[in-house]
């Protein structure tokens, strides 16, 4: 296995997650999708790590771990954000929330 | 020679769960396969000998955002998603079409482009040494990113409670 296999593979993950967040219109799927991006980012870090010329900086774990850190606070605040959109529009479909759109 | 079958199984296994999960209607199926994303994804990074991000993958993804995403589907409507309506956005082919062609046109290429890597070192993975390092350098990101959580609770949870109308107040009392 070489460093390009990881890096296609991170490729495609992030393609296929900015895919969902492009073309769904629910805001929890597209909230997964961009995990999914993040993911596919964190497997690039690694990646990068495992061949990297110094492992034992340990850069790559250390950014990841606090990329996941991150998303899981972005994750928790989205989802109570997507809830409070719920509680007003009454709906979590992105395309009615078009209350700033020009009519 | 194995670790090439392991790869091939782990990325087909993340790659077909990612798909599902951003094209399945029902939403509860699409966040279980979002989590066969997730322990896919774990497996690669043991196959990285990442074992600890391996680790938190699983503790973090699986366990909390899996369970928190379950909660929020709950919370909101449509959760079987079995009706008639479109699940697609506006325009959605035009989504389709900027991911291929940021996949085809920019990502690539630009892989192509790097210099072939020489064969990987054997490397020796600590969780001790991460810890230390954790303690060392990286001290004050460990202190920000407390903060952060420590932040993103609180929002979290005045976001959800939703904010009460003074006016409702008064007229109920």
């Amino acid at each position: 296995m070489t460093l390009h296999h990881y890096l296609i593979l991170a490729a495609v993950l992030f393609c296929v997650g900015l895919m969902g967040a492009f073309t769904r219109r629910n805001a929890i799927v597209v909230l997964f999708s961009v995990e999914i991006m993040l993911n596919a980012a964190n497997l690039n870090f690694i990646a990068f790590w495992r061949y990297s010329d110094n492992p034992e900086l340990l850069h790559g774990p250390m950014f990841t771990l606090f990329a996941i850190a991150v998303a899981a606070a972005e994750v928790a605040v989205g989802l109570a954000l997507v809830i409070a959109v719920y509680r007003h529009f009454k709906t979590v479909d992105l395309e009615s929330m078009n209350t700033l759109r020009e009519e | 020679m194995n670790e090439v079958i392991a790869f091939w199984i782990l990325s087909t296994v993340a790659v077909l769960g990612a798909l599902v999960a951003v094209r399945k209607r029902n939403l509860i199926h699409g966040v279980f396969a979002l989590l066969v994303f997730f322990a896919g994804l774990s497996g690669l990074f043991l196959l990285l000998l990442a074992e600890f991000i391996a680790a938190v993958q699983v503790l973090v993804y699986i366990g909390a955002v899996g369970v928190l995403l379950l909660f929020a589907i709950m919370l909101t409507e449509r959760v079987a998603g079995d009706d008639d309506r479109r699940m697609t956005s506006r325009g959605w082919s035009w989504g389709l079409v900027a991911a291929v062609a940021l996949f085809v046109v920019l990502l690539l290429p630009a892989i192509q482009e790097l210099p072939p890597p020489e064969a990987a070192q054997a490397i020796d993975p600590s969780v001790k040494e991460l810890g230390h390092k954790l303690m060392n350098p990286y001290v004050v990101t460990l202190e920000v990113l407390a903060l952060l959580l420590t932040a993103a609770l609180i929002g979290a949870v005045t976001a959800a409670q939703g904010v009460r109308m003074p006016k409702e107040e008064d007229s109920q009392e």
